[in-house]
This record gives C-alpha cells, sequence and structure tokens, in this order.
C-alpha cells in the first residue's frame, strides 16, 4: 500500500522537493536584487539549459555559458545543465510553483507561449532592437513561433527541420530505384525494397512524436496546405475531421499497408532507427535536423552513401511541395521576475549564448539554425553541409506538435501508432478534433 | 509500572522522527495529490475548481478503463504465475546442497538487476527483427509463430507480464523457504508415523503449515502488479497507441506529457481508491478460508 501511495503521488512529491529547493535559490536571489544598488555586490543570475549531453553542440553552448561566467566577474552565475528527457517536466514542475529561473531554455510556439499565457515571462525586445545587425540577420520566420501579440520572448539558438528525406544513394543504385520526387514513385520503391528485402524506410516510433513529427506534419502539408492547418489549429473555420485531413492521413496509412515500415516501428526508439539505416538495413529514413547531429559520430565513409532531399509531392495537393516541416526551436527566455541589474546581467547573457558568434559556433558543431552564417566546409560533416545548403533552397512549413495543444499532439501521435496497428483514419482525424476542440474551449 | 511507561514514552521518542520525515514526505503528498484531483490546473497558471470534474472525465475516458484491464491481467498473471512457481521451486530447493543454492541464486539474480536493465534486455529478446525469442522459434522451424511480440496489440499486454512474473518471483522464493524451513521437525515426524509421505504429506501437512504465508504473498503481489511501471515504460512507453497503458504509466503520461496536473492527481488518488478496494477484498475472502 505504502508503495502504492508512493507511487502515485511521485508527481507531487517531486514537485514538494522541488518547490522547497527552487524556492530557497529563488528567495536567495530576490534579496540580492534588493541590496544591487550596494556597490561591489554580485548580481546573482540563476539559468537552467538542457544542453548537458555530450554532444558537439551541447559543448559548444556549455563553452559559450563559461566564457560569459569568465569575463563576467560582478554576476554571480548558476546555471544548471539539465538533461534533455527531463527538462520539460522539472521547467513545468518549478511553473507550477511559481519560482522560474532568471533565464531559461523554452522552445518556440505553445511552450512559450504557455509560459506568457500564465505571465511568466518579459519580451526580450528591448535587447533584439539594441542589436539591429544580430536581428536583421535571423532567418524568416524565426520569431514567428516566440513573437505574441507583437512582443518577442526568446530568440532561437535552433532550427527544428523535423523531415528531411535521408536516403541510402548506394542502396537506390544496386536496386535500379530512382530517388522518389512523387508519390508514385515513392509507392514504386517501397515495393521495390521490399522486393529486395531491404525495409523500405527506417522508423523508431516508440516515443511516438515521431511519425507525427517527421512524416505527417510535412505530408499533411503537401495534402492540406499551410492555411488550412493554421485555421484547423484555431478551430476557425477548418476542423481536423475535414475530409482534406482524412485523405493526408490515408497517405501515411497507404505507406504502412505497402510495408515501408517495420513490423516492429512501434517499439524501437529514433536511435535504433538510425542505426537501421545507417547500416544499410534500411533504404531511406524520414528525420530531422538531429540525425544530423546523431550521425555526425559516424565515420565519413558510411555517410557519404547517405543523401538528402525532401518528401516527394502528392497528387493534386494543396500545398507547397519543396518544403519541410521546421521552424524556430529552443531559445533562452527570461523571467518575468528578473528586474533591474538582474535583468541588465539576464540579457547580457542571452546576447552572449545566442549572439553571432554563438550562432555560427552552433552551426558549425553539425547543428541546424535560425540564422544567417557562412560555416567553415572543413569543419562539418558532408551529410550536414548537404542539408545547409538544402535549407537554403526549400519552403518551411509549421511541425504539428508545435502548434497543437498538448493534448491534441497526444491524440495524432497515439493515432498514427494506431493507424499502424489497423486503425481508421477517420477516427484518428476525429479525435484529434475532439482533443484539440476541448483544449481551446474547455 | 514507570519502567514500561517510561520506555513507552522513550519508543514515542525514538520514532518521532520517522513519523515526521513519513506524515511529511508520504502523508501530506497524498493529500494534496487529493485535492489538486478537484483542478483543472496545467500545472501553471490559476488552477480551476471543477469537483469531481476530473473523476467524472476519467471514469468516461476509455483509456482509463483498459488500463484498468491491463493491471487487472497482471494481477491475475502475478497471482497464477509468481506465486505458484515461486512456492514449487520453494519446496524442491529446501535443501541446501549446491545445486540447489545455485538455483535459488539463478531464480533470484533478477531481482538483483535493476528493472530498467530487465526491460532493455526482454525489449531485445522480444525483438521482432533480431530478437533471441524470433530466432528461437525459426531455428525449430516454427516461423509461423514468429511475431512483433511488443508490437501487436492483442498480445502485447502478455508478452510484457512475463519479464515482470519473472523478475519479482525471488523475493517470493525466499518467503516460501523461510517458511517451509520453520516447520518444525517433530511435525515432519509426526506425518512420517502417521505413514503419510509424498503428495499425501504435501497436501495434508506442508500446505497447511504455510498457508498463511500465501496469504501474505497474495496481498503483496496484488500491491506489486497495481504499481507496475518501470518495466512497461522501458519496454513499450504504454504504447503503441495505449494498448499496454497501466494506471500509473496514465497518471504519468496525463501529468508530465500532456501536463495535466489536476486530471494526473485525481489519477493517482482512484489508484490508492483501487488497491484498497482490491485488498479489503482479498483480506475479506482470506478471512472466509480461515474461518
Amino acid at each position: 500500500m505504502r508503495n502504492i501511495s508512493k507511487l502515485g503521488i511521485a508527481a507531487v512529491t517531486a514537485m514538494t522537493l522541488l518547490t522547497a529547493c527552487s524556492g530557497g535559490t529563488n528567495n536567495e536571489a530576490s534579496s540580492k536584487n534588493g541590496e544591487g544598488a550596494d556597490a561591489g555586490k554580485k548580481t546573482k543570475l540563476t539559468v537552467w539549459h538542457n544542453f548537458a549531453g555530450d554532444d558537439a553542440r551541447a559543448k559548444t553552448v556549455r563553452a559559450k555559458i563559461e566564457e560569459f561566467a569568465a569575463s563576467h566577474p560582478d554576476v554571480e552565475l548558476d546555471a544548471q545543465a539539465i538533461p534533455p528527457d527531463g527538462y520539460r517536466q522539472r521547467l513545468s514542475t518549478v511553473a507550477a510553483a511559481d519560482e522560474m529561473p532568471d533565464v531559461f531554455l523554452s522552445y518556440s510556439g505553445s511552450h512559450i507561449k504557455g509560459f506568457q499565457e500564465s505571465g511568466l515571462v518579459q519580451p526580450i525586445n528591448e535587447l533584439l532592437d539594441s542589436k539591429q545587425e544580430w536581428k536583421d540577420n535571423f532567418l524568416p520566420g524565426a520569431f514567428d513561433g516566440s513573437t505574441i501579440d507583437g512582443s518577442t520572448y526568446l530568440a532561437p539558438l535552433a532550427m527544428s527541420a523535423t523531415s528531411f528525406l535521408y536516403y541510402n544513394a548506394d542502396l537506390f543504385k544496386q536496386n535500379n530505384v530512382a530517388v522518389p520526387k512523387t508519390w508514385d514513385e515513392l509507392m514504386a520503391a517501397v515495393a521495390a525494397f521490399n522486393k529486395a528485402g531491404i525495409t523500405p524506410i527506417a522508423l523508431g516510433n516508440k516515443a511516438p512524436w515521431v511519425a507525427q513529427s517527421t512524416i505527417l506534419g510535412s505530408l499533411a502539408d503537401r495534402v492540406t496546405g499551410t492555411e488550412w492547418f493554421k485555421k484547423a489549429v484555431a478551430q476557425d473555420g477548418a476542423s481536423f475531421a475535414d475530409p482534406q485531413f482524412v485523405e493526408a492521413l490515408g497517405y501515411f496509412k497507404q505507406l504502412v499497408d505497402a510495408n515501408a515500415f517495420a513490423k516492429d516501428a512501434n517499439t524501437i526508439d529514433n536511435t535504433q532507427a538510425e542505426q537501421y539505416f545507417v547500416q544499410g538495413k534500411a533504404a531511406m529514413m524520414v528525420s530531422g535536423a538531429w540525425t544530423l547531429t546523431n550521425l555526425a559520430a559516424t565515420s565519413e565513409d558510411e555517410l557519404k552513401k547517405i543523401d538528402i532531399t525532401v518528401l516527394p509531392s502528392v497528387p493534386g495537393g494543396k500545398g507547397e511541395a519543396n518544403t519541410i516541416t521546421g521552424g524556430a526551436g529552443a531559445g533562452f527566455a527570461l523571467s518575468k521576475k528578473a528586474e533591474g541589474d538582474k535583468k541588465q546581467a539576464a540579457l547580457d547573457f542571452i546576447y552572449a549564448v545566442s549572439g553571432p558568434e554563438t550562432q555560427k559556433a552552433i552551426a558549425e558543431s553539425n547543428s541546424m539554425i535560425m540564422y544567417k552564417t557562412e560555416v567553415d566546409q572543413s569543419k562539418v560533416t558532408s551529410l550536414y553541409y548537404k542539408a545547409f545548403e538544402l535549407v537554403k533552397t526549400i519552403g518551411i512549413t509549421p511541425v504539428y506538435d508545435a502548434y497543437l495543444s498538448a493534448e491534441a499532439a497526444e491524440a495524432i501521435n497515439n493515432g498514427l501508432q494506431e493507424l499502424m496497428m489497423g486503425g481508421k483514419p477517420e477516427t484518428v482525424a476525429q479525435n484529434l478534433q475532439d482533443a484539440q476542440a476541448r483544449s481551446l474551449n474547455p | 509500572m514507570p519502567t514500561p511507561l517510561r520506555s513507552r514514552g522513550f519508543i514515542a521518542a525514538a520514532l518521532l522522527p520517522a513519523l515526521i520525515v513519513f506524515i511529511l514526505f508520504a502523508i501530506v503528498p497524498i493529500l494534496w495529490s487529493v485535492y489538486y484531483g478537484f483542478f483543472q490546473w496545467k500545472g501553471m497558471g490559476q488552477p480551476k475548481f471543477i469537483g469531481f470534474g476530473n473523476y467524472s472525465a476519467m471514469l468516461q475516458d476509455p483509456v482509463f478503463w483498459r488500463a484498468l484491464k491491463n493491471n487487472l491481467i497482471l494481477v491475475v498473471s502475478a497471482i497464477a504465475g509468481q506465486i505458484p512457481i515461486a512456492l514449487v521451486g520453494a519446496l524442491l530447493l529446501t535443501a541446501n546442497g549446491w545445486f540447489n543454492r545455485l538455483i535459488r541464486s539463478a531464480l533470484f539474480m533478477p531481482m538483483v538487476l535493476s528493472t530498467v536493465v530487465i526491460g532493455m534486455i526482454w525489449g531485445y529478446i522480444y525483438n521482432s527483427q533480431f530478437g533471441l525469442l524470433n530466432e528461437a522459434l525459426s531455428l525449430l522451424g516454427l516461423e509461423s509463430w514468429t511475431r512483433a511480440w511488443l508490437s501487436d496489440p492483442k498480445i502485447n499486454m502478455y508478452a510484457v507480464s512475463i519479464p515482470i512474473n519473472w523478475s519479482n518471483i525471488g523475493p517470493y522464493l525466499i518467503i516460501f523457504i523461510a517458511a517451509l524451513q520453520n516447520i518444525s521437525s517433530e511435525i515432519h515426524d509426526a506425518a512420517a508415523i502417521d505413514g503419510a509421505s509424498g503428495w499425501r504429506k504435501l497436501r495434508s501437512v506442508t500446505l497447511p503449515m504455510v498457508w498463511s504465508t500465501v496469504v501474505v504473498t497474495l496481498v503483496l503481489c496484488i500491491a506489486g502488479s497495481l504499481k507496475a511501471f518501470d518495466h512497461v515504460i522501458v519496454m513499450t512507453g504504454g504504447g503503441p497507441a495505449k494498448s499496454t497503458e497501466l494506471l500509473a504509466t496514465y497518471m504519468y503520461n496525463n501529468t508530465f506529457a500532456v501536463y495535466r496536473y489536476g486530471y494526473g492527481s485525481a489519477v493517482s488518488t482512484m489508484i490508492i481508491v483501487i488497491s484498497l478496494l482490491l485488498i479489503a477484498l482479498n483480506l475479506l475472502v482470506t478471512r472466509r478460508k480461515n474461518g
């Protein structure tokens, strides 16, 4: 019994503990802030981010943070690197207790919007306007996901390009298959690879956002067009139960029915799927820019075989064909409570770790960014360079789960798993529609 | 009189720190959780009081019922699997030879492994492309039996329950061995004098002597199966499409993936209520048996 209840209230226990911890630091911080006028006092700045890993990008950002700490002796920097898997949970836990860190990594789209609606963040326009050149060098749309009512809440450090079509050029050549430009060619390729005993498309959908983020978003946009999607998200003149969305799900189901994915695509994870693909066990993989970063550790010999393009067009689609889903990714946001010296230190920090130099350094760690810069080709992998060049020539459409409510995102994620297990597109579309409608009008 | 009183006071004082910690970190959070269960709350912003709204939504959610059904599958499989296997194992392995000790250690082994490790090992065993199970079946010429064990919603809950049972046999085995060794040798002698041996002795002497232990393990089994979480979250994460969702993963996913804190709190309160009900039922059934 005791164990069950322990488990049952794990959430609340964690919350209590975290509240206790962060409560301590924050009180201390605000008292420090009160004395900020006294000369010689250090300004205390707490920062949360998820660059905790061992990958090149995380190391790059951490190095920039250390640089900031070294060059600002008047700031007492408390930067916490929290592993990405638990990052959003930890953040929402402290948000629940209204004990946010002064500066924290948030995501463009519904994530930052949630904090804005709860009055936990303040705009950083002041900083953007003071560094005009920096602001102007962001790619078009970089601030779309973080601008609410004319105020911008974060400067993105990453581009979340989520739907590149990676393919193994050697396998295509060996099996005499053309790289698909149209839906029919894709289905022909699927059939050809199945005949040759090669998995056509590697997919690791155990964490169920993968199929939605990498395949469905891009596919559905080709069918419905972006306008329709934005209307459906707002539940204003369009519904996810509309026939065009059912049709989009139908395309996904065609892939499933043609055995484009391995039988256990729903029980292996994305990293395992990447391994299948890079070992030549699968001919294609639809995946995001994170795969570029993950594959950077693979030998250049293996990477050379891999090429990169966009998903094929669909017949009669209303959307642009030469696009991928993507948009601005994570960036540093500023807590509402930061004022005076602390706010100045926070803005300096944000510029130091999101400025032109850091953007370039991040790009050269094989990660996509939303910022105009040149990369040194010798510093990045050949595959990354191909992707970097490809992005300059294509359009960007919205990623589904960056716009849907958390509940609706869960509905479509699970719906795609249902489709892969024999579910009906109509039911999945209706469930998504219900979830989105419910979260807009609770 | 003064001595027991003083010692009682001493006992109370000595227990106090543990009691305070327990109340602070177990009882108080339960009460908070019950309280939040009455709110619609995203984890930030202002909670909105909705009375029993979360509970009625839960009862109307098919996923909740599927999770409950999956938990009951685990309870049944634990009672039908863990206890009989542990009991038979204990009966065969009470003697202290090197072979028995080896087998005992082998049966206890999974208990020592981290559940995450167990989940990953069995995830690989069940893998449809290079998994041990499918390879073994093909080797035996049983290709038609091979399948995607964790993906197929018709069988994946049963597939998931096997490693959970496997890893939980160890402690019950130890409990039963201890109970069997506690039967005094006079009783065995008396049974021998009366001419009882083998099956007859097992049924009329040994089993009745350890029956109270069996009842205790039943309670442990029910409680253990209702709190199952870690194996499943590692092997399937409750998927695909919620087919292996348990009450605990349902609570976790709602709280931390969908940010319905109030709803998640209501689910955890529900888990407490359900386990209280099941344990009460168990006590009722076993009391009748004792009578």
